[in-house]
């Protein structure tokens, strides 16, 4: 975790967007000496910030690194409680481990866990999630919603959309979402959720939300026998795309609908997620642990039940199942 | 007894359904659905007998339950008798570890390895039974009681209703 005056000092930059500070200022605030200004400066220039440095004018952040380090994510974040608290290493087991593990200590809502690598990153049913250093975004998020149990589903269909919204804020890419949450880009996979829930029967202690996001990555970087069907944002973008930008983009648009929801229920994100499905009206095949399911998706139900309609004429409602488009 | 959101699931899988009218009986509960479609007139009705051995159970009100997801059944109507307590008394002894959500029931974390527990395992309160998912929900579920497992009643790969029984455990 970063040091309380290091946060203070980001969020000083922040506020000034782009310019300048005096050095006497940032003292006066922050309560340190001028050459304790310095060196928290000469720290930031460190980790890979640029900083303009001009007489009598001050400090100012030209360009943030692309690093995720709490620094990065909260220079400029404009969210009120989602990663206003962030866990930060370098390398990590699983993201998903640590949440779990903070919010069984008691870690408050909106806290996010974000790493460089994963070694043992996880996806459906502890199938790997192939996700290499500095490549792309691996992050777990910890909500604590005042919601019944068997309403959590409808949170990783908000997920989905504000992820969506994100990467098309900040890349200008238009992301597809297969039910329930994957995100499809150009009809490749670019980002998997992955939702745990700490509850007891009728209570929520927290929903622990994990998503995967295949940013900067070239095609060689992916495992051979999934090239064919994962895709990074860059290469489907053609640039390079700075993670920080998209965590921020991605925070702001979850509270966004994250406060939605809890005022409005589930209908306003049912809308978007509609918005951005793929499937809906086409044919799909619906596996299912026992079963495969033939028809074509309807859209889903005011809980976000799949609804697929076999050549039969019948209705099958989904809760759980991977579709094959 | 039924609880509300088990009554409100139920209107659902009915309203979603093709079934017309929907009688359910069970140790003096009673539920009775139509659908707006069919001749009978249009309502709701569930009664409740409340079998409770020990203490008396607390009054209920007649609730009239707002529906909004639910269009085609339009109230809900809550009644519950009280009724002499002669009725069965529930002998087992046993704990119903129940579903909290409707989903995919998985013994085991991943398909190659060995399930969470089987029957004669020793459970804790916080000991893990199985997964339940829902839409890549995950949802682990712990025993909430100190015991012994002595039945596993669905099979992996099931789909499991809310409120659904689980395991039965013996407590300790």
């Amino acid at each position: 975790m970063q040091s309380e005056t290091r946060r203070k000092l980001l969020e000083l930059f922040s506020q000034a967007k782009g310019d300048f500070i005096s050095g006497q200022k940032i003292s006066e605030i922050l309560g340190c000496s001028r050459t304790a200004v310095w060196k928290h400066i000469e720290d930031l220039r460190k980790e890979g910030f640029e900083l303009e440095a001009v007489r009598r004018l001050g400090y100012r952040i030209t360009k943030a690194p692309d690093k995720i380090t709490a620094n990065e994510i909260q220079f400029g974040l404009q969210t009120e409680v989602l990663g206003r608290h962030i866990y930060y290493e370098e390398e990590v087991t699983s993201t998903q481990k640590i949440a779990h593990k903070l919010a069984y200590e008691g870690a408050p809502e909106g806290t996010l866990v974000v790493a460089e690598l994963q070694t043992t990153g996880r996806g459906r049913l502890d199938r790997t999630w192939f996700s290499p250093k500095g490549t792309g975004i691996w992050m777990s998020l910890i909500l604590r919603p005042a919601i019944p149990p068997q309403k959590a589903p409808q949170l990783t269909l908000l997920a989905a959309v504000a992820v969506a919204q994100g990467i098309q804020e900040v890349t200008g890419l238009f992301p597809d979402i297969k039910w329930p949450n994957d995100i499809l880009i150009n009809g490749k996979k670019a980002v998997g959720i992955l939702t745990e829930l700490q509850a007891e029967s009728e209570r929520i202690h927290s929903v622990i939300i994990g998503i995967g996001i295949n940013v900067n990555q070239e095609i060689e970087q992916f495992p051979e026998e999934i090239q064919r069907i994962a895709t990074s944002l860059s290469l489907e973008k053609g640039e390079k795309i700075n993670r920080a930008e998209l965590i921020k983009a991605i925070l702001l648009k979850f509270e966004t609908l994250y406060r939605q929801y809890l005022q409005h229920g589930f209908l306003p994100i049912k809308l978007l997620w509609e918005g951005y499905s793929v499937s809906i009206g086409k044919e799909i095949i619906a596996h299912t642990p026992n079963d495969s399911i033939k028809g074509k998706a309807l859209g889903i139900t005011d809980e976000g039940v799949l609804m697929l309609e076999a050549a039969d004429g019948v209705i099958h409602y989904i809760h759980s199942a991977d579709i094959e488009l | 007894m039924l609880k509300i959101q088990e009554i409100r699931e139920l209107i659902r899988l009915i309203d979603q359904s093709s079934i017309e009218e929907f009688v359910y009986e069970n140790e003096g509960t009673k539920v009775h659905m139509k659908k707006p479609g069919s001749n009978i007139p249009l309502e709701t009705v569930v009664k409740q007998t409340v079998v409770e051995p020990t203490a008396p159970a607390p009054k209920q009100e007649p609730v009239v339950q707002p529906t909004p997801a639910q269009p085609a059944v339009q109230a809900v109507e809550v009644k519950q008798e009280e009724k002499p307590k002669q009725e069965a008394v529930n002998t087992e002894n046993l704990h119903k570890i129940t579903s909290p959500m409707v989903g995919t029931f998985y013994a085991s974390p991943s398909p190659d390895a060995p399930p969470y527990v089987k029957v004669g395992d020793k459970v804790k309160t916080d000991t893990v039974v199985c997964i339940v998912e829902a839409m890549k929900l995950f949802n682990e579920i712990e025993a909430e009681v100190n015991g012994e497992i002595v039945e596993v009643l669905v099979k992996n790969g099931e789909l499991v209703e809310y409120g659904q029984p689980l395991f039965l455990v013996k407590p300790e």
